[in-house]
């Protein structure tokens, strides 16, 4: 703890903002601390500023789990769990923070409606970890990123003033769109405390049609044919050999795997069928479709293992859809005769591959990240993520010189740097 | 700031024949699409990147305020000069400079006309999603500065929602890139906070836009209704259907008696509203949402239910939509247009709240809107040469837009906050929203360089402006 010898005081004052039982010591130092409101969470800012004091905030700790935060104080949002509006007629909600996706499901499930997030882990994924982290699920392919239907957002700014993006109303443009700026910041601007969305009327069946290739040639070939139809499927994932058998150990074919996932009436599906055609070689609906579709979702959790243990690290490349059969082809190459296992699910649809690469012989964590550092030096243009890490970013940002602009407006005494980016 | 040496300055940078200074041409810089006017010191035509560049800096070293203009369509009074200021008018950066049809994508300049994109791309089953009604002349980069929606954005989305990378130049006239082709970049999404910034923290030079497929079959039904509370009732009983129409516009009665008597779309004209209903994608999916919208609206006392034969008279159908603006301009000699954005469940109470408004001062409203995202355009017809009817007008319009606030809106849905509605900001934001806002753009723009005395409450700008210009930046935002 930076002010060493004081953490006593601190948990004190911590108590005396949020209350005796919602603020603990941790035995490797530091303090829990879990606000029931905005107005907490902004005293817990401003003391933090005052005594020079970091915070990290948590989630689900779906991530990256809240125990390996290195800060002063870990800020659990899960007592922000209010409802700040609900319309269903309207197809908006606004949520607090700490509300889980598997909440937010049930509530709008019950009235035909879905959210266009899935994000994987949906039962301790949070709202606010969704947005923080820019997560998405299968369902990013058909309903967009969390960016498109994130209609507002409440937050405590680094220096620990209260304010509000946008609205609830799925059409808005005053004042600056901070929802923007927030979502994907990995908390290292302000605490989200609440959001609202919009929402879309739930499909009344889906089906999802499977097709087999030998290569990922052959898979992203198809996948270009799906993108010039005038299909419009909810989910266009591409499933490889790697990721397979991390999903599903039994599984020995050297298949890569298409999945596309469709919602309409009969006649609809009956299209589908008919466009996709002899590529098609099964499909899936009920219990088995959806179990299906979590499994994908939760791949980058596929592999049992802590990030930082060296065994497992998992990476998301964003590239543009022309040079996804190169990321994943490279990918594979490095795999062969390395040592490493990697698995690639990829939404290829939007050019995004999520990659879990493992291995069996207990190297060090930065010698895990060479596949990926190696892949942004022929690709220089993509977009990575590396998961349930300090820094998401360990290869620079281009704009990092804007980002640090961004940064000092919102949170000038560093408070906020449960990521180690700056 | 001398403005006879800011001039030759500019004619170095840009060219001799690339910069306006005589009062005559001035003129036709000093206004938008709105109700405000400022005539601007110079007009200067950058044709690159680099221009802006040093355009900017001179800005900067010199103390002059720039506003970047691109077709001057916008309704909130965005690209009026301020004081003293230069405007950056891109009409000579007008070129698509790469279409890239496999990745769904095009690399534009900011003066080319959002219709024209299109149009360009359409013969490779494309186009650009956001579809303004003045997208035969607004720019994207000016949609790109005001985060232009219209009739489509309702399915599609707004500019942000299709805008992936920017070359931004920034007051220092240091040149970034944000973002690029591939949807997601590392790092923050600059891209997505600076769409909408109304060009104050920096100016946009090239854009990086998502093309969309054109949908295998549209549908476009015309419902007409013997009231305007039975349109806005079916408003929602569409989407609780479980069906969102690509579009879903109204069109009130005096509004579509206007539009029919201007322009001839078909629009019946004894009806008491209209909607204009577009349903697209999958032809099985298409034909099957239109007879359900088809049931919904007899459901909700619909008197009957059109549908577009054919390409033409869906066009026609359209053109009744997108020319309205126009149309009522022969009733009145102008219009005071509002924004407003409610739940759409509310339309209907929204709409008996502005008939109240405008029986209170006695004003002529006209309604057309984007109904199916609940955003509102109450017309409110005016003689500007009356002081006294624009007073009125004016705080008619922030009756309306109160309470569109009250029942959980927004007061700008697609046009933006400008001059216009900078005032009105409290309404929706505290002053700490503000305070983030104006850090914000202080992080990039401090001295107030690029279009000062917009976007914010003129008190909060008074307050927080600092800089070595701020006396010129002050004068600028006219205080």
């Amino acid at each position: 703890m930076s002010a060493t010898g004081t953490s006593l005081d601190v948990t004190r004052e911590l108590r005396a903002i949020c209350g005796d039982k919602n603020v603990r010591e941790r035995p490797s130092g530091g303090v829990y601390v879990s606000p029931a409101t905005p107005g907490e969470v902004a005293a817990v800012l401003r003391f933090a500023n005052v005594q020079r004091l970091s915070v990290g905030p948590a989630g689900g700790s779906t991530e990256r789990s809240a125990a390996e935060l290195r800060t002063d104080i870990i800020l659990h949002t899960n007592q922000l769990t209010q409802i700040e509006h609900y319309d269903h007629a309207d197809l908006t909600v606004g949520l607090g923070a700490g509300t889980t996706i598997a909440q937010l499901d049930a509530m709008v499930g019950a009235d035909n409606l879905i959210f266009g997030g899935d994000p994987p882990l949906p039962e301790r994924c949070t709202v606010g970890g969704l947005l923080a982290t820019a997560a998405h699920g299968p369902r990013r392919h058909g309903y967009g990123a969390v960016r498109d239907y994130c209609i507002g957002i409440r937050f405590v700014t680094g220096d620990a003033r209260r304010a509000k993006g946008g609205g609830r109303v799925v059409k808005n443009v005053a004042g600056y769109d901070l929802m923007k700026l927030l979502i994907g910041s990995y908390g290292t601007l302000a605490v989200i405390t609440s959001a609202s969305f919009k929402l879309f009327p739930a499909p009344r069946q889906t089906r999802t049609f499977l097709a087999e290739f030998s290569s990922a040639k052959e898979a992203i070939a198809f996948r270009d044919r799906v993108l010039r139809s005038p299909l419009s499927p909810m989910c266009l994932e591409l499933v490889s050999p790697g990721a397979r058998k991390m999903m599903r150990p039994e599984m020995a074919e050297d298949a890569w795997v298409m999945c596309v996932r469709a919602a309409g009436s009969d006649a609809v599906l009956a299209r589908y069928r008919n466009e996709l055609g002899m590529a098609i070689t099964r499909e899936a609906e009920g219990d088995g479709e959806q179990k299906m579709w979590t499994a994908l979702a939760d791949f980058p959790h596929a592999m049992p293992s802590t990030p930082d243990s060296g065994g497992v690290m998992t990476f998301q490349v964003t590239a543009p859809p022309t040079e996804t059969l190169a990321i994943m082809e490279f990918l594979e190459g490095v795999a062969t005769g390395s040592g490493l296992e990697i698995g690639m699910v990829g939404r290829v649809g939007v050019g995004h591959v999520q990659v879990t690469v493992t291995e069996k012989t207990g190297r060090d964590g930065e010698s895990m990240n060479a596949p990926m550092r190696e892949l942004h030096r022929v690709h220089s243009g993509i977009g990575l993520k590396l998961g349930g890490a300090a820094n998401p970013w360990p290869i620079a940002p281009a704009n990092l010189t804007q980002m640090c602009a961004v940064k000092q407006a919102l949170d000038p005494n560093n408070v906020l740097h449960g990521r180690e980016v700056f | 700031m001398r403005i006879p040496a800011v001039v030759d300055q500019l004619r170095k940078i840009a060219g001799r024949d690339a910069v306006l200074d005589r009062p005559e041409d001035l003129m036709l810089y000093e206004y938008d699409a709105g109700v405000r006017k400022r005539t601007p010191a110079a007009v200067v035509f950058p044709q690159s990147t680099e221009h802006a560049s040093q355009i900017l800096k001179l800005a900067s070293s010199e103390g002059f305020p720039v506003v970047a203009r691109g077709a001057g369509t916008g309704l909130s009074g965005g690209a009026i000069s301020p004081e003293n200021g230069v405007v950056l008018a891109f009409a000579r950066m007008s070129r698509i400079l790469e279409v890239d049809a496999e990745n769904f994508r095009a690399v534009v300049q900011p003066g080319v006309v959002n219709q024209t994109l299109s149009d360009n791309v359409a013969h490779q089953g494309l186009y650009f999603a956001p579809d303004p009604s003045s997208q035969k002349a607004c720019t994207i980069g000016g949609n790109v500065a005001e985060n232009s929606g219209g009739p489509h954005t309702l399915a599609s989305g707004v500019t942000v929602n299709h805008v992936t990378g920017l070359t931004v130049v920034l007051p220092s006239g240091e040149v970034v890139q944000l973002g690029g082709k591939a949807a997601e970049s590392s790092g923050y999404d600059l891209t997505g906070f600076f769409v909408g910034s109304e060009g104050t923290i920096g100016i946009v030079t090239e854009i990086t836009v998502r093309l969309l497929r054109l949908p295998e079959r549209i549908a476009t039904l015309l419902g007409i209704f013997e009231t305007v509370d039975d349109g806005a009732r079916t408003v929602a009983a569409i989407t609780a259907a479980g069906i969102t129409p690509a579009a879903l516009e109204m069109l009130d009665g005096w509004t579509l008696r206007a539009v029919e008597e201007a322009c001839h779309a078909g629009y019946p004209l004894d009806a008491g509203a209209v909607l204009l209903i577009e349903l697209e994608g999958l032809a099985e999916q298409v034909e099957e949402q239109a007879e359900a919208v088809r049931e919904v609206c007899l459901r909700q006392r619909a008197r009957e239910v059109r549908r577009a034969k054919d390409e033409t008279e869906r066009a026609l159908l359209w053109k009744g939509r997108k020319s309205a603006f126009a149309a009522l301009g022969r009733l009145a000699p102008a219009y005071y247009s509002q924004d407003g954005v409610v739940p759409r469940t509310r339309i209907p109470v929204v709409l008996q709240f502005i008939e109240g408004v405008a029986k209170k001062y006695g004003l002529r409203i006209g309604n057309i809107f984007h109904a199916g995202d609940g955003n509102l355009h109450p017309l409110i017809m005016f003689d500007p040469r009356d002081p006294a009817q624009l007073e009125l007008v004016q705080v008619a319009s922030r009756d309306i837009l109160e309470y569109c606030v009250s029942v959980g809106g927004s007061i700008t849905g697609e046009h933006g906050v400008g001059l216009e509605k900078r005032d009105l900001m409290p309404l929706l934001f505290t002053d700490e929203d503000l305070d983030v806002m104006l850090s914000l753009r202080n992080a990039f723009n401090a001295d107030g360089v690029l279009n000062p005395g917009k976007l914010f409450p003129t008190t909060r700008v008074c307050a927080e402006t600092r800089g070595a210009s701020r006396n010129a930046v002050l004068a600028a935002e006219g205080m």
